[in-house]
């Protein structure tokens, strides 16, 4: 790791990380105590005012989005979205993995904040072994009393549980999790009603991703201040990339928000694998605009900074391609996924990804004719934009994206009739 | 109906049930029990949890074949799931299938004769930094190579 | 200023006033503005799948899909820019892009939505190239296909089958691309749990799924349904002279459109079938030869001559035929045959529920409208397979579940509903008078009685009181079978929830104490005082298409149309001074009462229209003694029905579909038929022959047509004061009571007062059925219909998918009994009663409890009604059809 502030890695290096010894005695549960204390409302500004924004992709404010919780009388639920299932991304799992309770305190506290009694975190099938360490958490928690009744002394009940997914990207999508927690086919659900007003069993109900709740605890323990130490103005505090590609140390760093792209790159990443330059970067997520590699030069990692480039923070998975790749190969993995993905209901999405794919094959074949980069693009813009959820959005953002950033690498293939490198893949299995 | 958890498994779902405030919420939850007990989620299995959840064959049907880990068909003692996206691909996710394949003597989505083997490609595991990866069962092995490969294979008696 | 509840908006620069409920679809739909789409339908859930009908709204980002966007105050929303046709082009080429190339081979060709669309959208060609979607093509089902390679996928049909039929019996498989409609496992649709209603048929946009034999007509007649006393509305399709199918009606206020597979599948073969009567049947030697018309009629009028005034004559009404036709033939028998003697098969089903409601509230009829059901918070059905055998109520009933309500059921037999109870009870067969007392003596121990309602608007609680009081649980649940803790659970939810609607059948009627058991569910209503209020009530469901009518009309042999009694002077003269001829003062005989006396030689001529007493009846081989021991029979129908073949004449008539007149429905809707056809070869509406009758004996009944018969009928029948065709030909949607041309109909009975004034607790003692199982015969015999045939057959038994989906007679017997018996599904069961035998195959099911039995009574080769008890209710006269011991055996080495 490296030498940079660490809030939700803090204690990933040491010995049983996962177990609630480790956690207690890094003065976990200590900040779940004292948002107990505080009231509900003022636990939400606190996280609102210390700028926490969502680190699942869309990035919005956090606190701002418990406020949207009814004051009935009706049950509320905290979902945790542990779906983490977008190429590129894998930061959560480390959590779970690393320090579970770090999540756990997250969700005492987001609980006491909106008063919901009730806790799953939606964590994807595959994620079996994160599934069973957060499992003993939420055991070892409610043996100390940190869960189930009279919390701190308090009239305060939470029952947290993990619920397992079962393959399905699209159920990282806020409705769509909700409708697989009811154990439906995870479709998204038509807005309004919006989950607060009627989410999971009908019941008001928030979605937050993992990190975002492990980032909570540490903003009622320390402060504000403590946390808008780091990071920037408007992209406050610390965030987890996720890092893969041809790089020599992919992996998972916390950083503050707003560092340089090239430097995460170069330094802390290890730089590029021996011989191979950087080509392009999708900076945050698969579903977030590429980046080729002379606009990767002044980027940040912040959401201003990116969005000023033209792309997104995303879900903060920095892929890194290097020279040699064939971007068209890439775009087939790509769609091909999205349409493997897509859930079926809106036109668009399950007629576009799969028309994409196909075309991108073959292009990438040399089956294909110069209009049909066009098709492509049109079948992007159609995707943009019209359907229910955003899955279409990110498959349609690489079937934009691609051919227009690497037109030249396209039309070489047609022209070429077929992919002009040997291999569409610098790195070999070896 | 020939098939019927064991007393475990009916307690183990009970306990699922009483999580949820509906019933069908805890259909996943079954249909991952199934699977550990019947090996795969056939057409009896269906009809079984129909009984079992009060739900309509067809919907439990529809939500077993939504998702991508439910097996619709039996496969081997060892389910070998390769990663075919972008991070795995870039370092040499097709050449680790092609091995493997090899190795097995079947092609993807293939069975070995004696059922020990099921090999499949799937989406993105989410384990990106340790590409290429695979998944065997229920346990992730990243950072592959051939030799990884060998010894793990020799490992699956 | 806009109205309350409504907002006003711009679409394409038209201003709109619309509810504020309403989706922009629904408002440009109303403003007369098309937006195409291939997924929305008013009667489903919005799905926003297909995206066609996108519009661009003022201040909205993107396009929001119309159907799933609702209206706001001063929205500007525009359906057709160039931008939106661009879109939508595109999305018209993402579909067609997996659509098969055979519209000229497609069963849907000129009717299919995907290619009115591609027209709409100029496309000629295609742009994409061709993806292929998995093929799974089935043609399993009766009535229709399914081919999933033209699948648009916008779930209309799963949608319906889960939000309108809750069977569930498709639903989407798979996802993305590769997502298909399927029942489950890949499995034929024949072996699903799927009832045929075929909602998602009519539903679907391309030829995914289609109607097998598809014939597109010409034109499309609405009507009411022939089967039970729902009455949907249907259009009949006609081509050529000839129906060719039928559709849901969409404007008809009580189906809206739905029908069950009866109506939509089962209700138009046997209008054209060839073995329709053409010409009338005169017996000669014992074989029939055809007869001209007045060669008929004169022959009779020469028979039945002799009986005028004798009460030797008989005749039975029917409740298949309409309100005016029934009118006529009760008038017939009065005015020109000067006997009471005039029944019909409402003795069989509902005749407990006339008597027994009447006395206890003034009203025999359902208390509340069949909608109404949807707004219960508790429903507690008893007696009742509704989803079988009312389907369209069963929808209703679905529809309350949906939407939270509480559903109690009492049944021997596990139904659809029964399953899905939130209680189930499962009573002994014949005990319901304990089960009712039982409840409400916990109601009252527990102070859970209105008494406000009890003290002013009842009568006679202090005797209800007294008489319950030996109905302890503990006793009730002896008695009844049904634990102490249920009746606790069933009690307490019925009389707290704010409304609890009851619905009741023919598992209530048709007992030796059938108007006991009708009253005891009056008493439970009103001790709770839950009727007079909306979406609460008793509310027998009435069987046949008209049966309601036909009592309103006076087909009864104690009372005169509106049921006023024959024994009343000031009535009797009321009717004479009409009808211009002095009347009998007697009471005459019900069904049961009719053919004992033809058997005992009292009875000579029965005049029968349009019923089938040789198969729906109860202890069939002493109805046989009784027709055979006839001087003179006469039957009028549309099929040579097992009756029929007994007859010394035989007068074809007109079905449904080729008359005009009235039919009442369950909810006391009076329902306007509409001739599509006219009738086969020379036969004739059933009004057209009575009245030609009653000219040959010397009472001139003469009527351009059924409207001025129910001119005539409506002044003397108080409760039908207000209804004229003319009205209901003007849009006027009317239930009984209406007591004048002005007054609207009235869905609520008992509102304010009782019809009687008050109402009238009956105290009831439990005394169980006539007969009961022994060691002789040991099982008990439950008798009743089913979904995929009518009644006696006549007309379900005519359709080709109806019998290929029910072949024949079979008897359900508890897995229990068949291990002890040794039989297998499919085996042949002999079944014998003191009154005869039947051999049946066995249909092994937990549906029915051990030591019971199920035998539906559709099927001449295996009548149920063989083995029936004619034991009477002393007031209702209706036979005990729903209890009798019966013995079963396997019939040896026979398969």
């Amino acid at each position: 790791m490296n030498e940079f502030p660490k809030i939700l890695s803090a204690n990933w290096g040491k010995p049983n990380s996962a177990g609630i010894e480790t956690y207690l005695a890094s003065g976990g549960y200590e900040a779940a105590r004292k948002a107990l204390g505080m009231e509900p409302a003022k636990v939400s500004q606190e996280v609102l005012d210390a700028g926490l924004r969502g680190r699942g992709g869309a990035g919005f404010p956090a606190g701002r989005k418990w406020t949207f919780m009814p004051k009935d009388n009706r049950p509320r639920y905290l979902c945790v979205n542990a779906d983490e299932g977008e190429p590129g991304t894998f930061k959560d799992r480390d959590i779970m993995r690393f320090d579970p309770h770090m999540l756990i305190e997250g969700i005492i506290i987001a609980c006491w904040a909106m008063q919901a009694n009730n806790s799953y975190i939606y964590i994807r099938g595959e994620f079996e072994e994160p599934a069973k360490i957060l499992e003993k958490a939420i055991q070892e928690a409610n043996q100390k009393g940190f869960l189930g009744g009279k919390i701190f002394g308090k009239d305060f009940n939470l029952q947290v549980w993990v619920h397992r997914g079962a393959g399905a990207y699209i159920c990282g999508e806020e409705t769509s999790l909700i409708e697989s927690l009811e154990g439906k086919r995870g479709n998204p659900r038509i807005r309004p009603p919006f989950p607060p007003q009627k989410g999971v069993f009908d019941q008001p109900t928030t979605v937050n991703n993992v990190e975002t709740i492990a980032s909570v605890p540490f903003i009622i323990r320390e402060g504000i201040p403590a946390y808008r130490k780091f990071g920037t103005e408007k992209s406050p505090g610390t965030k987890l990339f996720s890092v893969s590609g041809h790089i020599n140390k992919p992996g998972v760093y916390e950083l503050p928000l707003g560092y340089p792209l090239m430097n995460f790159i170069n330094e802390v990443a290890g730089g590029m694998i021996a011989g191979i330059k950087l080509k392009a970067v999708i900076p945050g997520g698969s579903s977030t605009p590429v980046l080729r590699a002379e606009e990767c030069q002044n980027v940040n990692l912040d959401y201003e900074s990116l969005a000023a480039a033209g792309s997104m923070l995303g879900s903060g998975a920095v892929t890194v391609i290097g020279e040699g790749t064939c971007m068209v190969k890439l775009l087939e993995i790509l769609t091909h996924f999205y349409a493997h993905e897509s859930c079926g209901q809106c036109t668009p999405c399950r007629e576009g990804a799969p028309w994409a794919a196909q075309i991108a094959k073959r292009i990438h074949e040399g089956k294909a004719e110069l209009n049909d980069i066009d098709v492509l693009s049109s079948l992007g813009a159609n995707m943009m934009g019209r359907t229910i959820c955003p899955l279409a959005d990110a498959a349609a953002c690489p079937i934009i994206d691609f051919p227009k950033k690497f037109r030249e690498e396209f039309e070489a293939h047609i022209r070429n009739k077929g992919c002009p490198q040997a291999k569409p893949f610098p790195v070999e299995f070896k | 109906m020939t098939i019927e958890f064991k007393e475990s498994a009916k307690k183990e779902l009970d306990r699922m049930l009483s999580r949820y405030p509906s019933r069908q919420a805890a259909l996943l939850p079954a249909l991952f029990l199934a699977q550990r007990e019947f090996g795969w989620i056939s057409d009896e299995v269906i009809s079984y949890l129909s009984q079992l959840m009060e739900l309509p064959k067809a919907r439990i049907y529809g939500v077993a074949t939504f998702y991508t880990m439910f097996n619709k068909k039996p496969v081997g003692k060892y389910f070998i799931q390769v990663c075919r996206n972008i991070a795995c691909a870039m370092m040499g996710g097709d050449g680790l299938l092609d091995y493997l394949s090899q190795k097995l003597g079947i092609k993807e989505g293939e069975t070995t004769p004696d059922n020990k083997f099921t090999l499949v490609k799937v989406e993105c595991l989410g384990a990106c930094g340790e590409a290429p990866m695979m998944q065997i069962n229920d346990q992730y092995y990243g950072n592959l190579t051939k030799v990884k490969v060998d010894q793990i294979l020799a490992g699956l008696k | 200023m806009t109205e309350p509840g409504k907002v006003r908006l711009s679409i394409d620069g038209k201003e709109i006033e619309t509810s504020a409920k309403a989706t922009v679809l629904d408002a440009a739909k109303q403003a007369g503005i098309h937006i195409p789409t291939l997924c929305a339908d008013d009667q489903l859930a919005p799905y926003a799948g297909c995206r066609l009908c996108i519009v661009e709204i003022e201040k909205m980002r993107g396009l929001p899909p119309s159907c799933a966007t609702n209206v706001a105050e001063g929205m500007v929303v525009r359906t057709n820019t160039p931008e939106l046709h661009r879109v939508r082009k595109m999305l018209m080429e993402m579909l067609l892009s997996d659509h098969p190339y055979d519209c000229l081979a497609c069963a849907k060709n000129l009717h299919c939505e995907l290619q009115k669309m591609a027209e709409e959208f100029g496309i000629r060609e295609r742009k994409l190239r061709h993806l292929t979607r998995e093929s799974v093509l089935d043609e399993s089902n009766a009535f229709y296909s399914r081919d999933m390679t033209k699948c648009v996928l916008c779930a209309k049909c799963v949608r319906a089958c889960k939000e309108i039929n809750g069977v569930t019996a498709i639903d989407l498989s798979g996802r993305g691309f590769n997502s298909i409609v399927q029942p489950f496992g890949d499995g034929p649709i024949s072996e699903s749990v799927c009832e045929s209603c075929g909602e998602c048929v009519e539903r679907c946009p391309t030829a995914a799924l289609s109607i097998k034999k598809q014939v597109w007509p010409d034109k499309e007649v609405s009507t009411i349904c022939p089967y039970c006393g729902t009455g949907c509305g249907i259009l009949l399709g006609i081509k050529d002279g000839k129906i060719v199918g039928v559709r849901g009606d969409k404007n008809n206020p009580v189906s809206r459109g739905q029908l069950c597979v009866k109506g939509r599948f089962g209700a138009f073969e046997f209008i054209g079938h060839p073995a329709r009567l053409k010409k009338p049947l005169l017996k000669k030697n014992g074989e029939f030869v055809e007869a001209s018309w007045p060669e008929a009629l004169d022959y009779m009028a020469e028979k039945l001559k002799p009986y005028i005034g004798a009460d030797r004559f008989a005749a039975l009404s029917s409740a298949k035929c309409t309100n005016e036709e029934n009118y006529l033939m009760q008038k017939f028998a009065r005015a020109v045959m000067k006997t009471n003697n005039i029944d019909h098969c409402a003795r069989l089903c509902h005749a407990s529920t006339v008597a027994g409601l009447a006395d206890s509230f003034g009203s025999g009829a359902m208390t509340n409208s069949i909608d109404e059901f949807r707004d219960a918070e508790l429903i507690l059905v008893t007696g009742s397979n509704t989803t079988e055998n009312h389907p369209i109520i069963g929808y209703r009933i679905r529809e309350a579940l949906r939407k939270g309500a509480k559903l109690i059921v009492f049944d021997p037999r596990e139904t659809w509903l029964a399953n899905q109870a939130w209680l189930w009870c499962r009573q002994k067969p014949g005990t319901d008078v304990a089960w009712i007392n039982g409840l409400i003596r916990i109601i009252l121990k527990e102070g859970l009685e209105n008494k406000k309602f009890i003290s002013e608007r009842t009568e006679g609680f202090e005797d209800l009181k007294k008489t319950v009081d030996k109905y302890t649980p503990e006793y009730v649940s002896k008695i009844s079978g049904v634990p102490e803790e249920q009746l606790f659970q069933a009690a307490r939810a019925y009389a707290t929830a704010g409304k609890s609607s009851i619905l009741y059948s023919m598992g209530i009627t048709q007992h030796s104490h059938g108007t006991d058991n009708v009253q005891s569910l009056a008493n439970l209503a009103m001790v709770c005082g839950q009727i007079g209020r909306a979406a609460t009530g008793v509310n027998p469901l009435r069987g046949q298409n008209n049966v309601q009518g036909a009592c309103d009309l006076g087909a009864l042999p104690d009372v005169f149309p509106g049921y006023q009694k024959v024994a009343d002077e000031a009535l009797r003269k009321k009717f004479e001074d009409a009808w211009g001829v002095p009347l009998s003062s007697h009471p005459g005989l019900t069904i049961v009462e009719m053919l004992n006396a033809a058997a005992d030689g009292k009875i000579k001529a029965l005049y029968i229209m349009g019923e089938n007493p040789l198969l729906s009846d109860p202890d069939l081989h002493h109805v046989e003694q009784g027709l055979k021991a006839l001087d003179f029979l006469v039957v009028q129908d549309i099929f040579l029905t097992e009756t029929a073949q007994l007859a010394d004449l035989v007068l074809p008539s007109a079905c449904f579909a080729e008359k005009e007149g009235t039919f009442t429905n369950t909810e006391r809707r009076v329902q306007l038929l509409n001739k599509a056809l006219d009738p086969p070869g020379e036969a004739k509406p059933d009004w057209e022959i009575i009245c030609e009758l009653a000219d040959r004996l010397g009472y001139p009944m003469s009527y351009p047509d059924p409207a001025e018969i129910m001119e005539e009928a409506r002044k003397l029948t108080p409760q039908y004061h207000g209804i004229s065709h003319s009205r209901l030909k003007g849009g006027c949607d009317l239930c009984w009571p209406c007591p004048n041309q002005d007054h609207p109909g009235a869905r609520i009975l008992h509102q304010d007062r009782f019809t009687r004034g008050k109402g009238k607790f009956t105290a009831i003692e439990h005394l169980g059925p006539a007969e009961l199982p022994d060691k002789q015969y040991p099982f008990t015999l439950i008798t009743g219909r089913i979904l995929y045939h009518f009644h006696t057959g006549t007309m379900t038994r005519k359709s080709a998918g109806l019998n290929q989906i029910v072949p024949g007679p079979y008897a359900e017997l508890n897995p229990v009994d068949a291990k002890k018996m040794k039989v297998k599904n499919g085996d042949q069961l002999r079944v014998a009663s003191r009154r005869g035998e039947i051999k049946v195959a066995a249909r092994v099911t937990e549906v029915v409890n051990i030591g019971e039995l199920f035998i539906p009574f559709h099927f001449y080769e295996g009548a149920a009604n063989v083995l029936t008890n004619p034991a009477l209710d002393p007031v209702a006269k209706i036979p005990e059809f729903k209890v009798c011991a019966v013995k079963v055996e396997k019939a040896a080495g026979e398969k």
